[in-house]
């Protein structure tokens, strides 16, 4: 069978406008990361992952796909950081055997049972390698972001999301995909409320984040499970939130303050807005889609869609309120990604459009 | 006949590795299992492909004899669920590979799946950086030599990435864990 890399040489119009927006963000690090930080080595770091990044996207086979989340995991393992080489390499490599299991299982003639087999290796890889539940990576809080699970749950998993995602169509059979779509919006709910309910209630603020971007993946497996235009538009608005719009904000809290103090002020409510998805953000555009698909699939989904977008609030407010009152280069920076997340809110369909949605 | 012979040989390497926590014992079969995947690859998607997985192999196991715990480490105590991970795995990949699946390389299919497996649960089960890194090589030749299984025409590239992740991946920085 083939792997459906080989039907299309091309880039994927989704992970083409995702490696910019991951460009984009890298930018942004290089321009509002704390001033302590070397800006030679995020520029190495951020640079070589952006290669690979470009390079799962870009290669012809699956196989050299799969080589190259081994070949970022084992860079990213050298890093110097809090966690261990063996911590840092787990999830990368349990991803690439367990998709490198799927696709024998796709390859190989035997019964039609096997396909489901793939398709629970394709989403359970994916998880893996994206750091979601059952498959959280261990955090540090206080880990460089290069080395930390950050870059796989906000830099380069966007990307390999869509790669592995929309290849997977061409992979599997009818039965096959519905299992799979099935399976990643069950997938898609957890994280969603894993994700919220542990970004409110934990005790650590860095740990909230990482736990804010599970959630908003939860939206984006959700949206991919759909297998409606306006399901896979949700995912694509969504990962541009997560890219453009929480890494940035992410990037621009960790900035070490003299005095750690929450703040409750207008930019912090604005932040918490545009964290939780509400209109003009670019997250509210995605939720409404979301909800417009689920409610053409099966009504009763939209309703647990929307009762589970209510456990954003608490976390966001949360978050919002950890930015402190951000001055100078970091007020800058907030300002910039809340502008951003706003134009596209307001007009996504030059995104939509860009990624032929 | 050979190819059986080598689906066998490369269980036997990933199971050394498995088993090993020595440097001697990890190079031995990262040895064994990168030969019996190269003869594999080599009679089905030609020799250049099966001379660029063994090269790539076979440096990361000659790296291996260099850097990590000295001796041969095969079994020490506590290793018996080790070992009954390695003759279970293989049974389980047996029976896939024979019994579930079928298509023209019955050995191609066990030494992937059984080589895949035992080295991504090495990577599971171990905190060395010796064996992690030897696992994480054994992983990469498997992805690549499963490319084979396609009907399309082969290409070389994933072999000559694979060999490259292999033979560089010995040289990662060993590096401590530390604060930021």
């Amino acid at each position: 069978m083939s792997d459906g890399y080989h039907r299309a040489h091309r880039v994927l119009p989704e992970a083409a406008e995702l490696l910019v927006l991951a460009a984009a963000a890298l930018l942004f690090a290089l321009g509002f990361a704390p001033a302590a930080a070397s800006r030679r080595n995020l520029l190495v770091q951020g640079g070589t992952g952006m290669v690979a990044t470009a390079a799962i996207a870009v290669v012809p086979t699956f196989d050299l796909a799969l080589l190259t989340i081994v070949g970022l995991g084992v860079m990213q393992a050298g890093i110097p950081g809090k966690r261990t080489l063996a911590v840092r390499l787990r999830a990368p490599v349990l991803a690439v055997a367990v998709l490198a299991f799927a696709l024998v299982f796709l390859r190989v003639e035997g019964p039609a049972v096997l396909e489901r087999f793939a398709a629970v290796g394709l989403v359970a890889g994916l998880a893996a390698a994206v750091g979601l539940f059952p498959y959280i990576h261990p955090f540090a809080a206080d880990e460089p972001v290069a080395a930390s699970p950050i870059v796989w749950i906000a830099f380069v998993g966007p990307v390999l999301a869509a790669v592995v995602l929309s290849r997977a169509e061409g992979l599997l059979s009818v039965d096959a995909g519905q299992a799979l779509a099935a399976m990643l919006i069950g997938l898609g709910v957890i994280n969603m409320a894993w994700g919220s309910i542990a970004s409110w209630l934990t005790d650590d603020t860095a740990a909230a984040w990482r736990y804010s971007f599970l959630a908003d993946w939860g939206l984006v497996l959700c949206g991919f499970g759909l297998t409606l235009s306006d399901g896979r538009r949700a995912a694509l608005l969504v990962l541009f939130g997560i890219v453009v719009g929480r890494l940035p904000l992410y990037l621009v809290s960790r900035e070490p303050r003299a005095e750690r103090v929450t703040s409750e002020g207008p930019i912090n409510l604005v932040v918490a807005a545009a964290l939780a998805g509400s209109a003009p953000f670019v997250g509210f555009a995605a939720r409404v889609l979301l909800l417009r698909g689920a409610t053409q699939l099966f009504w009763p989904l939209a309703l647990v869609l929307a009762l589970g977008m209510l456990l954003w609030l608490p976390g966001s407010l949360r978050l919002g309120r950890s930015l402190g009152r951000p001055r100078g280069r970091q007020a800058f920076g907030v300002a910039l990604a809340v502008a951003v997340n706003v134009a596209a809110g307001l007009y996504p369909l030059p995104l939509l459009a860009a990624a032929k949605l | 006949m050979i190819e059986g012979f080598a689906g066998f040989v490369a269980w036997l390497g990933a199971s050394v590795v498995v088993l090993s926590d020595g440097r001697r014992g990890l190079a031995l079969g990262a040895a064994l299992s990168t030969l019996a995947l190269a003869a594999i690859v080599f009679s089905g998607a030609g020799p250049v492909a099966g001379i660029a997985l063994g090269v790539g192999g076979l440096t990361a196991a000659a790296r291996r004899l260099t850097v990590g715990v000295a001796g041969w480490g095969i079994m020490p105590p506590g290793s018996t669920p080790r070992f009954i991970l390695c003759v279970g795995g293989g049974l389980l990949a047996l029976w896939i590979a024979l019994g579930v699946t079928s298509g023209h390389s019955s050995a191609l299919r066990f030494a992937v799946i059984t080589v895949a497996g035992l080295a991504g649960a090495r990577v599971l089960s171990s905190g060395e950086s010796s064996v992690l890194l030897t696992s994480v090589a054994l992983l990469a030749l498997a992805t690549a030599a499963a490319s084979g299984l396609t009907e399309e025409a082969l290409a070389i590239w994933p072999y000559v990435g694979a060999a490259a992740i292999a033979a560089g991946v010995g040289w990662l920085p060993q590096s401590a864990p530390r604060a930021a």
